[in-house]
């Protein structure tokens, strides 16, 4: 009776002990590299609940291989249950923790400059004769201001499609670089944009409304 | 009935601290810690969560002391998480 209390109690015992799991096991290599990189790529702050996933599928096969009864099938799936895991926490801590690029402040103009009375034939890029020598003074003017660079920005009134319009826009503005540049002004000191009808001065009721807003100017950008 | 003595004492310093975890079922231990852990979503409170599940798992294969070591494990992450084990 004694021997058998003793044998209970003693095996009672050791069933309170906590359970150890070893993960040292060299078939549980690859698993452990993988998620071992995960973690030095910042899955745990980054991707946490893949690596946890990961981690617990780790545990849960290390056990299986200390199991009497041990099924290897079963066991391979766990292990490869980690290691997709693991990559996939990577991948994710990658794009997670990688810094967000800060948003590059586009410069404004300083000062506008505007070639009041350049205009374009109807539906054209092509410069009217009246346009020359408004030109030809923005030249002379970009020649004694040499230290500044300009945007040549163009834009239309509202008559037309939107997208039409911004391709015209663009395509008058480009005809006024060409004419600066022919005429001795330095291509590294020009930009041109086209903003189409996006940026009205004039609220558009009558034909004039329209012309005051098809117009040119020069950008000073610095 | 020395000996009764001495290995009832023995018995009671092999019961983990946590007495109340080593008697509870795993399904209580389960719902006590997802309640620690509701809201956390860290990486701890989730490994808590993945263990307990394979703690359930075990259970449920009558492995009940398996499911008793997943579990402690899974505590030991949710108290590292923030949630009391």
């Amino acid at each position: 009776m004694m021997h058998r209390f003793i044998l209970l109690a003693a095996a009672f015992s050791m069933s309170a002990c906590a359970h150890h799991i070893n993960t040292d096991s060299s078939e549980l290599d690859t698993a452990r590299a993988a998620i071992a990189e995960a973690k030095a790529a910042g899955a745990e702050k980054c991707a946490p609940k893949l690596q946890a996933e990961a981690v617990a599928s780790l545990y849960w096969a290390a056990h299986e291989l200390d199991e009497v009864g041990y099924h290897p099938e079963e066991n391979a799936e766990l292990i490869a249950k980690a290691e997709a895991k693991a990559k996939e926490a990577r991948s994710q801590a990658k794009n997670n923790c990688a810094p967000k690029p800060k948003p590059i402040a586009k410069p404004k103009p300083v000062e506008i400059i505007k070639l009041s009375g350049v205009s374009f034939a109807n539906n054209s890029a092509e410069l009217t004769p009246a346009s020359i020598a408004i030109l030809d003074s923005a030249v002379a003017t970009l020649q004694r201001r040499s230290d500044i660079d300009v945007e040549i920005a163009a834009h239309t009134s509202s008559r037309g499609s939107a997208a039409y319009n911004m391709s015209l826009s663009n395509k008058r503005a480009a005809s006024v670089k060409d004419y600066l540049i022919s005429h001795g002004v330095p291509a590294k000191r020009l930009s041109s944009k086209g903003y189409g009808e996006t940026q009205p001065i004039a609220v558009e009721k009558s034909r004039a409304d329209e012309a005051n807003n098809r117009r040119v100017e020069l950008r000073v950008m610095n | 009935m020395k000996f009764i003595i001495i290995m009832l004492s023995l018995f009671a310093f092999a019961i983990p601290a946590s007495g109340a975890g080593f008697f509870s079922s795993i399904e209580d231990r389960t719902d006590t810690m997802n309640a620690q852990l509701e809201g956390k979503n860290d990486y701890h409170a989730n490994l808590a969560r993945a263990l307990a599940d394979i703690a359930s798992e075990e259970k449920a294969q009558h492995d009940t002391d398996v499911a008793k070591s997943f579990m402690t494990m899974a505590e030991e992450h949710a108290a590292q998480s923030g949630g009391a084990k």
